[in-house]
């Protein structure tokens, strides 16, 4: 398993993290959220992430992209295409954020501002990164509306998102994800907040993405099979450390840690994998 | 849209009404009022008092009479100033009020939310904290404190400002009575506003547009400041009534011929058609400001159906 | 028999862990230093202006023409100076300090009386009747209330029993507020339901199960509400329309310093700082309460 791990890792390495602890100064003293974590991600990979909720899938992520709340700090490396987005500056790591990396939250209820409109939260994060001018933006938001299937998206444009579904509200953050086309799209708990149906809808488009246009995707869930499907390695944590680590088959099949097994066992029997 | 202020209009009549009524009552029952018959008046003034008053006519009608008088903006006679009428004394005293009340109003405003964001994305930092202990200071000192202590140190020891009179609204006459006014304000917005400006940016969609990577400065003026500022404009009635009765004070310290040292005159004398006058004029006024509150709440918030 | 049983668990198990939230409460309330400073300082100040003036030679009347606009001086035993009426400036806050404390005691616990009663109401009946009640706080909001406050103490004298209930009276509409937004959260707990099921009246549900789950926004709304109590009536005082000689508050004492402060300056500068430290004070207990009892985290 190492081994294969690692002949990839020579072909197209997209990120890799290395000794990843993450900390926080609370009242009662620091705390350890995450400890010591080592995981890669190839070009057009899926990797699944699961483990209890916080077990620290949501801060391992957070540090990397610099998202971690104000008393969290972390150490280690996270080399993305080369570049460590941990040790660089602020304004370093803007140029990958958003552009390179997307980043998408559990709860798409409270995740997108609701005092602007759907077609302003779309247009500018390429007016800013791409240098487009507000109508070439918009232009941009209607195809990548037509990606996440988003019917009328002409009307979407002018709406807020109070007056949008929560699955709709879903659709919307990958879609502002897909704006400057990444490379990577981190997915955190991306069907946990939505009915079942919505779920399997909002799956089958992280399928395409990484099918079609190749994107690699961090899927993160508690729930281990929302994310069987869809990678094609998977890690488990637990208390912020892994405790499994391996391609999906090989973790489902033939799961080593007690832990993994327990998660397993959770799954509905029909799941085909 | 007309539809809302129609019916804010509508909504706002009854609270006029009761306020009128208030008034209206006030006069009649309070004690040493104009018309209780305290005193033994000769039988022909106290005819003249009954016929220039109406009261030899039905209650409910003399309290018609009072608010037909009223829609057309006349407040009625003073009742000690015997040759005013209680408008010539608003009137005169609306210049002064209105100054201060406007600059103050604007000044809070301005500096409390300005500071407030600041100090709440440098929070915990040393601007921060000064920010917050000169706020302090502005709520702790009441401004019958913070008044006569301005004037004592930049008008008798510094000497540099005139502490009394008006002057025409010289702009040197006006900085002392307007810090006065505006401080107790802008400790209250600056406050208010870092709270909300930090629970704004610990939030989701803050954190939604931190991940797209944009510059700060263009997410707290696109993300953060149009939903954190909502509070303030909840408060701009609440300030308001509080620069009235602020203004109260300070135009007494400070000797200006404003509608608070009439108001004050008046209740020291008991003059009511006085006071009632000065009270259904900051009430209409502060339901102006409700109604103002209300459009701008809709227009900041698109979750807010007019 | 065996139903009460189980609501007798359920009533301990929560006053259990409300005891346990309150032992928190306390404790983070003494790791915040300036609260616990602020209420040293103000039991300090209580105690002094309850007790002080037994120890002091002078009365806070006594006036003596012989030593007027005496500045502070540790010989005389005119530790802050004297008046215009040769009175002990020191005596004179302390007796002040008794008034304008107790007023804001009492002044607060009539607000809270009221709020406390109508938010209640308005918020565990719900439907028409809190829209009807919240809609006259909102119309009373809406009111100049100081201007109000004036109005009564001219038109029924100044009497300082009215001057309590005036101010009492005007307070209450954001109380009213704060305790009808907690009993509809409280309303919909798992133990009030059951208290229901169980078919106790709603008057005993009120009593025995809203108001005492009250406590903290009450406690907290208490420290920030004296202070503006206390501010009310020196406001009023300073305008000559509420406390009247020869009783004296800080208000009063402060607008008489105010007139003398170009002679006298410590006649303004003293009461005036009795206040601002209270207030201070006040201010400071205030936050670590509402700290403690509900924290966050920035
Ligand atoms: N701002 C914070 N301060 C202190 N502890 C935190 C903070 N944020 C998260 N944690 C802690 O970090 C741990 C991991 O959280 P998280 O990564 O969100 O878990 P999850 O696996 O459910 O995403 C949790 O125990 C949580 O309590
Ligand atoms: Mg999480």
């Amino acid at each position: 398993m190492q081994s294969t791990q690692k002949n990839i890792k020579n072909n197209d390495l997209l990120l890799e993290v290395n000794n990843l602890n993450v900390f926080f100064n609370t009242t009662d003293g620091l705390i350890k959220a995450v400890n010591n974590i080592n995981l890669s991600i190839n070009k057009g990979e899926c990797l699944g992430v699961v483990g209890e909720s916080g077990s620290g899938k949501t801060q391992t992520f957070f540090s990397i992209t610099g998202l971690l709340s104000n008393n969290g700090y972390c150490k280690g490396s996270a080399i993305f295409k080369g570049f460590d987005l941990i040790s660089s500056s602020k304004k370093e790591r803007m140029k990958y954020l958003g552009k390179s990396i997307g980043f998408i939250f559990q709860d798409p209820m409270t995740s997108l501002t609701p005092h602007m409109k759907i077609g302003d939260q779309l247009s500018e994060i390429s007016i800013f990164h791409d240098n487009l001018t507000k109508k070439e933006s918009l232009k941009r938001a209607l195809e990548v509306l037509d990606i996440v299937k988003l019917p009328k998206s002409r009307n979407l444009i002018t709406s807020y998102p109070h007056e949008l579904s929560g699955g709709m509200k879903q659709r919307i953050m990958i879609a502002i994800s897909l704006m400057c086309s990444p490379e990577l799209i981190i997915a955190d708990e991306p069907t946990t907040a939505l009915d079942v149906t919505t779920q399997s809808e909002i799956l089958n488009i992280f399928n395409d993405l990484k099918n079609q246009l190749g994107i690699s995707i961090i899927l993160i869930s508690h729930n281990i099979g929302v994310i069987a499907e869809t990678s094609d390695n998977i890690i488990v944590m637990k208390d912020g450390s892994i405790v499994e680590n391996g391609s999906t088959y090989n973790v489902l099949t033939n799961p080593q840690d007690k832990y993994t097994k327990l998660l397993l066992s959770c799954i509905p029997p029909w799941l085909d994998v | 849209m007309i539809k809302f202020i129609t019916k804010r209009l509508l909504i706002a009549i009854p609270t006029l009404l009761i306020i009128i009524a208030f008034g209206f009552i006030m006069m009649r029952v309070a004690p040493g009022g104009p018309f209780t018959n305290e005193r033994a008046l000769p039988p022909e003034i106290e005819r003249n008092i009954q016929e220039a008053y109406n009261l030899n006519k039905p209650l409910y009608e003399q309290f018609f009479i009072y608010i037909k008088n009223l829609s057309v903006g006349d407040f009625g006679p003073s009742f000690k100033y015997k040759d005013f009428t209680v408008n010539e004394l608003i009137i005169s005293g609306l210049p002064v009020s209105a100054t201060l009340g406007l600059s103050s109003i604007i000044i809070s405003l301005f500096l409390g939310s300005f500071l407030g964001i600041i100090a709440a994305v440098k929070r915990n930092t040393y601007f921060d904290y000064s920010v917050m202990s000169v706020s302090l200071v502005g709520i702790c000192v009441p401004s019958f404190v913070m008044a006569p202590i301005l004037s004592l140190f930049f008008g008798l020891y510094l000497g540099i400002l005139p502490t009394s009179g008006w002057n025409g609204g010289s702009i040197l006459n006006l900085i002392l009575p307007i810090t006065a006014l505006s401080l107790p304000q802008i400790a209250v917005i600056s406050r208010m506003m870092r709270a909300s400006t930090i629970e704004v940016l610990n939030s989701n969609f803050i954190r939604t547009a931190r991940s797209k990577g944009l510059k700060s400065s263009y997410i707290i003026r696109k993300h953060v400041i149009r939903a954190s500022i909502l509070p303030i404009i909840e408060y701009l009635a609440p300030a308001s009534a509080g620069l009235m009765t602020g203004s109260i004070i300070v135009e007494q310290i400070f000797g200006l011929p404003g509608i608070g040292r009439y108001f004050v005159v008046g209740a020291l004398q008991r003059d009511y058609t006085l006071v009632s006058g000065v009270m259904i004029l900051y009430a209409s006024l502060l339901i102006i400001l409700i109604l103002i509150t209300d459009i701008l709440r809709a227009y900041l918030d698109p979750r807010v159906k007019i | 028999m065996r139903l009460l049983k189980k609501t007798d668990n359920l009533e301990m198990s929560y006053s259990l862990k409300g005891r346990s939230l309150w032992v928190d409460a306390r404790r983070r309330l003494f790791q915040n230093k300036a609260a616990v400073i602020s209420l040293f300082i103000l039991i300090f100040i209580s105690i002094i202006s309850v007790f002080g003036p037994f120890f002091i030679q002078y009365g806070f009347s006594d006036t003596d023409w012989s030593s007027i606009y005496q500045p502070p001086s540790l010989e005389n035993g005119h530790y802050l100076g004297t008046d215009g009426n040769g009175r002990d400036l020191l005596v004179r806050i302390l007796h002040g300090g008794r008034l304008s404390l107790s007023i804001g005691v009492i002044a607060t616990f009539v607000s809270v009386f009221i709020g406390v009663i109508y938010g209640t109401i308005a918020g565990f009946f719900g439907g028409k009747l809190d829209t009807f009640m919240m809609r006259v706080v909102e119309i009373l909001y809406a009111m100049p209330y100081l201007i109000f406050v004036i109005i009564l103490m001219v038109v029924f004298g100044r009497n300082i029993y009215f001057l309590f209930i005036a101010i009492g009276a005007v307070e209450w509409l954001t109380m009213a507020r704060i305790v009808r937004g907690q009993t509809i959260s409280l309303k919909e707990k798992e133990f009030i339901e059951t208290s229901r099921a169980l078919g106790q009246s709603n008057t005993l549900i009120i009593i025995k199960h809203i108001i005492p789950n009250l406590a903290g926004p009450i406690i907290v709304y208490i420290t920030l509400m004296v202070p503006s109590v206390i501010i009310l009536e020196s406001f009023l005082s300073f305008l000559g329309l509420g406390v009247q000689e020869p009783l004296t508050s800080w208000g009063v004492l402060i607008s008489e310093g105010s007139r003398e402060m170009e002679t006298a300056w410590w006649l303004l500068i003293f009461p005036g700082s009795f206040m601002v430290i209270t207030l201070a004070s006040l201010n400071f207990i205030g936050d670590g309460l509402r700290d403690a009892i509900d924290p966050k985290e920035y």
